[in-house]
């Protein structure tokens, strides 16, 4: 690597980056003070620099300090939610327990968490992976909705008579064609016409919906279905390989794969490096040479293909069909997903399953208590709220 | 047709209207409110629920500007004096105020109130074809017509307005003359807000006359688009705000006189035309932007704390 | 994260893909049961697991178990599409949860609203199912086919869904034929209108809405020979906003009766009320709200009907009772009934109402009894030709004197 002042620079941004991600401004401050090497991204998170090192390199003191910060950021949503359902007679505690027990009491509880986890994580990479480039995307929905339009237009047009290694994988691409080519028209207004993603993604999500109603209502729409709006059904060969005994289909894994293969070109990789480094400081990029723009189509399209092999899961993993209304609010969740696991795609499948586990405890929440069960938004947004109060996600665009 | 349109135009945009005046006066300030929605829908439920329980649907007009103005209160809070992100926060009150307000306007949605009708202005109301587009609607949408005005004199011809920008544009120099810039800010998102819950309190009181979950629709969200789109001129924002509104009386207007288009593309009209003029604007407007805004988009450190 | 921590996560996700191949997997529709750990087969058996089944009773993959279908349950569950105070659909089916729940004091009544019509109804129907609850309302038309998916996992709870068109060996569809009433309430408005342009503010062409547009102009074309009815797609089910919207425009552009196929009906009301326009009712009896311009409403009589049928159930006679398959209840039997006119209705209007309804109880009167035409003047129905409820269920076009297009 050559030893620019350029490299150097971006090199110190980036060794900052990882450790702020990992969750410790001190070390961040450490590796970025302690000059750049070439390896200074793996040497920040091992603590040694290779230059002055500061004495207290135990780390316990601090590193507890800020790991109890961290707990009590986390616990302190739960609590006050539960003091908001003392008010309404529910016992917050029973809940809790509740949510923990049919999570994991039983394999059908474990599956279902598991079902509600896997769109939640796909679009929470879907907004994770430009975030680590700078850019904020909400359009999951819309790129989850357009995935499951086209996977399913290719299932039914083309795929209808497919055996299952060759359909699951040809829909599994369309599903990805279909969220990249949404995401393509945010990150082109982005790229060319300079407008910003957040707000193109939304008003795209509006479209999206009205476009998969459209096909529904109309090419797509199911001839055996008594002219109701939905799609014909995909063939069974098609569906997605199901654990018996519960709904939970083989989603998951295709989901958890990708967030370690974005993981792992986030973190080892020479592009996720440099993605990395555009994320936590523009100008030192552009300065180095980066090809931004290439960049952050890039991230903009891989981001959107994520979510619409979400959008194929929900279709070939649970629906069958697609419906007016595949994909609601997915594309949120996956953005609160995202940002409490501070765009980490290894801790978003944790936070993604944590909220798996909230989503469906709101269905026990109101049959038991006759409280609606969008109650729990409100308990999402709490725990958004402490983390960014606890400014953590600090200034500027990422972790 | 047309003055059926323009009529159409007026009667839903003003709810739009509020929103993207509050938000002018944020951005101008240096602060990108995405709870919008959120403080809508606060204000369409605070204004409902008052109005419900006083009868007075000027009190609750005055409540729903204050519920706005409690969720941008939460926002300030967060971007300016935590230094949070300022997208993600918005949207994260987004979300907040849908669930906050679906949860607690359960047992308004069977209610009925006396809201605001419209009120015909003698005279002027007469006027063939822009009497009843102008002049035929309730009180608050005559309000939102002096706001417009009342806001560009505010922002362009008085101390207050400079000082509002300059927290925007040239923060150091607010500081140099002894202000505080963060302050300044607090009260423009707030100020934003409480226009934000006036828009939706306009929304259930005098339009609707109705609460139901997630009534604002996505206004909101047009309503930041719009700002951005207007350039952050406050006549500019209100014609954005305005074909809004024509879109989506265009879409009925289109389907009553039987024309063969999917209502499905024309659903998907307003946000598409909201894309578009976006567009057209992008390439004129890039001078205009107020400096900390800026910042705030592109990413770089210092955004608004 | 330490290096150690990702070999872990990493160790995980590759425990998670082998237990995946090696563990028991099949693909739905190769007739897996629910609990035993039968081995993938991957040939279909058509069974209501993929969702897209057949359509007819009796084609179920679930096996004989002990006691009747929907006996010895704890509870009764319903699931709303919306929320119960609309004024409307969600409300109807509400005060029908309101009589099983006095009827069966022993029974416990899980509800949950806002239940979206995918197959996340599948995941708050199993969980009613865990509670308890061995009878099933599914009360939307799109839960049907998440109803079908559980019903096929859970031979021995009886489903009793709203409005579907295809039924199971433990689920049966009910619904009221509420194109009579209305059909009747079109007659009062084709008399009452002085434009002669009536409005109806619908949410999305499906064949229940086109079926209530067709039966309002026919019954006002029937008395009325010039009259039109103009149909505005709001896109949402209850959006208040586009309501408002589309009520104000129809009202600009001369309509002078409006009606309404949404789940809240409020703002529709109140917005014709204020501005003069009569208004026609739909779900449930808004009167109150519009004094003046009420004519009248088409609503349904749940209450008698859910508290048959879960008679009928908990009594273990679901199987091969007249609920085990399509029932529909009519004007005759009070599954569906016209409300009480309002006070500026003339005489002369009720009485011939109510001769009609009479006509209609005795089979001497038919709504779609041909000749039907469509809009652009094809005969549908010759003349003579009564059609079947199937026919009359998936209707796919306008009659002729409606003013709208079906997207297509």
């Amino acid at each position: 690597m050559m030893r620019s002042n350029a490299t150097a620079m971006t090199n110190a941004a980036a060794a900052a980056e990882p450790a702020r991600a990992a969750g410790s401004a001190e070390k961040a401050e450490t590796a970025a003070g302690a000059g750049a090497t070439g390896l200074a991204s793996k040497s920040a998170e091992a603590g040694m620099t290779g230059a002055a090192p500061s004495p207290a390199r135990r780390g316990l003191p601090p590193r507890a300090k800020s790991a109890l910060m961290q707990a009590g950021l986390f616990a302190a949503p739960f609590a006050a939610f539960g003091v908001f359902l003392l008010f309404y007679g529910v016992n917050p505690i029973d809940l809790y327990v509740s949510m923990f027990t049919s999570a994991f009491g039983n394999r059908y509880g474990f599956g279902e968490v598991l079902i509600k986890a896997t769109p939640i994580l796909l679009t929470g990479l879907a907004a994770a992976l430009p975030a680590r480039a700078g850019m904020i995307n909400v359009g999951g929905e819309g790129q989850l909705a357009i995935g499951a339009l086209l996977s399913t237009a290719a299932a039914v047009t083309m795929l209808q008579a497919a055996p299952a290694w060759f359909g699951i994988p040809a829909m599994l691409l369309a599903g990805a064609l279909g969220g990249a080519i949404w995401a393509g028209i945010t990150a082109l207004l982005r790229v060319k016409g300079n407008m910003n993603e957040t707000i193109t993604s939304l008003l795209l999500n509006y479209v999206a919906f009205y476009t998969v109603g459209l096909f529904v209502h109309g090419p797509l729409k199911d001839p055996a279905s008594f002219n109701w709006p939905f799609s014909p059904p995909i063939s069974d060969a098609l569906r997605l390989p199901v654990l018996n005994g519960s709904r939970l289909h083989a989603g998951i894994a295709i989901a958890v794969v990708l967030a370690a293969a974005v993981w792992w070109v986030l973190s080892r990789t020479r592009l996720g490096f440099r993605i990395r480094v555009l994320g936590a400081n523009a100008f030192a990029a552009e300065r180095a040479g980066f090809r931004v723009s290439r960049m952050q189509l890039l991230t903009l399209v891989a981001a959107g293909a994520l979510a619409g092999i979400a959008g194929m899961i929900e279709i070939a993993g649970i629906e069958g069909r697609l419906r007016p209304t595949t994909g609601a609010n997915y594309g949120y969740l996956g953005f609160l997903a995202a940002w409490m696991a501070w765009n980490h795609p290894l801790r978003l499948v944790a936070t993604s399953f944590l909220l798996g586990m909230i989503a469906v405890a709101g269905n026990s929440l109101e049959m038991n208590s006759g409280l609606p069960s969008s109650s729990v938004h409100i308990l999402m947004a709490l725990v958004l709220i402490f983390l960014l109060a606890g400014g953590r996600i600090g200034r500027g665009r990422r972790a | 047709m047309i003055a059926d349109i323009l009529t159409g135009a007026v009667r839903s945009g003003t709810s739009v209207l509020f929103a993207v005046q509050g938000e002018l006066v944020s951005e101008r300030a240096g602060v990108i409110n995405l709870g919008t929605e959120g403080a809508m829908l606060a204000g369409a439920l605070a204004g409902f629920a008052t109005t419900v329980w006083t009868g007075s649907p000027w009190l609750g007009a005055l409540a729903g500007g204050t519920g706005g103005m409690l969720i941008a209160l939460l926002h300030a809070f967060l971007v300016i004096s935590r230094g949070a992100n300022q997208l993600a926060t918005g949207l994260t009150l987004m979300f907040l105020g849908m669930g906050l307000t679906a949860f607690f306007g359960r047992k308004f949605v069977s209610e009925s109130i006396v809201g605001f009708n419209p009120t015909p202005i003698p005279l002027l109301s007469d006027i063939p074809f822009i009497g009843n587009v102008l002049f035929n609607h309730d009180p608050l949408t005559y309000v939102s017509f002096a706001l417009v005005p009342l806001i560009w004199f505010a922002l362009f011809r008085t101390r207050l307005g400079v000082i509002i920008r300059a927290s925007g544009e040239r923060e150091d120099a607010l500081f140099a003359s002894g202000m505080n810039p963060k302050l300044v800010r607090y009260g423009a998102v707030l100020a934003g807000g409480f226009l934000a819950g006036l828009g939706g309190a306009q929304l259930s009181i005098a339009y609707t006359h109705s609460w139901v979950e997630n009534m604002t629709a996505g206004r909101g969200i047009v309503a930041v688009a719009l700002v951005i789109f207007a350039a952050w001129k406050p006549l500019r924002a209100a014609v954005g705000a305005w074909l809004f509104g024509a879109a989506q009386a265009l879409q009925l207007t289109v389907q009553q006189q039987g024309y063969p288009i999917s209502p499905y593309f024309l659903f998907m009209a307003p946000y598409l035309i909201t894309l578009i003029a976006l567009l057209a604007v992008e390439f004129r407007k890039k001078s205009r932007m107020p400096e900390a805004l800026g910042k705030v988009f592109t990413g770089s450190p210092g955004g608004a704390g | 994260m330490t290096k150690a921590k990702r070999w872990v996560f990493a160790a995980l996700a590759m425990t998670f893909l082998l237990s995946f191949l090696l563990s028991a997997c099949s693909q739905p529709g190769s007739g897996s049961t629910s609990g035993s750990g039968s081995t993938s087969g991957s040939g279909s058996s058509g069974g209501g697991t993929s969702g897209g089944g057949s359509a007819d009773s009796g084609g179920s993959s679930g096996e004989a178990s002990s006691g009747a279908v929907g006996t010895g349950g704890s509870a009764v569950g319903f699931i709303f599409v919306g929320a119960r105070d609309d004024y409307g659909y969600n409300q109807a089916a509400y005060i029908g949860s309101q009589a099983v729940e006095e009827a069966f004091p022993d029974l416990k009544v899980l509800r949950v609203e806002n239940v979206p019509e995918t197959a996340e109804a599948e995941r708050v129907m199993e969980q009613m199912i865990n509670d308890g609850a061995n009878i099933i309302f599914p009360t939307s038309y799109g839960h049907l086919d998440p109803a079908l998916n559980v019903a096929a996992r859970h031979p021995d709870v009886a489903f009793f869904h709203q409005g579907g068109l295809k039924t199971a060996e433990n689920l049966g569809t009910y619904f009221g034929t509420i194109w009579e009433p209305v059909y009747l309430a079109g007659v009062a408005a084709g008399k009452m209108t002085k434009t002669n342009k009536l409005g109806y503010i619908v949410s999305v062409p499906i064949p229940q809405v086109l079926l209530n547009v067709n039966a309002f102009q026919r019954g006002a074309q029937s008395v009325n020979p010039d009259v039109t009815t103009t149909v505005v797609f709001t896109g949402s089910w209850c959006d208040p906003g586009q309501q408002a919207n589309a009520a104000n425009s129809l009202i600009d552009g001369g309509v002078d009766v409006l009606t309404q196929h949404q789940d809240c009906t409020k703002t529709v009301i109140e917005t014709a009320e204020r501005r003069g326009a009569m208004s026609v009712g739909y779900h449930a009896d808004a009167s109150s709200l519009a004094p003046e311009g009420w004519i009248v409403g088409s609503v349904w009589n749940w209450p008698d009907l859910f508290v048959n049928m879960t008679k009928t159930a908990l009594e273990g006679r679901f199987d091969g009772s007249m609920y085990d398959g399509k029932y529909r209840g009519t004007l005759a039997d009070g599954t569906v009934m016209l409300t009480d006119f309002g006070k500026n209705v003339p005489d002369d209007v009720k009485a011939l109402v109510g001769e009609m309804k009479q006509a209609i109880i005795d089979g001497a009167l038919h709504p779609f009894a041909g000749p039907v035409k469509k809009q652009d003047g094809e005969v549908v129905f010759a003349e003579g030709v009564i059609p079947t409820i199937d026919e009359l269920e998936s209707m796919d076009w306008f009659v002729e004197g409606v003013i709208g297009t079906i997207p297509k």
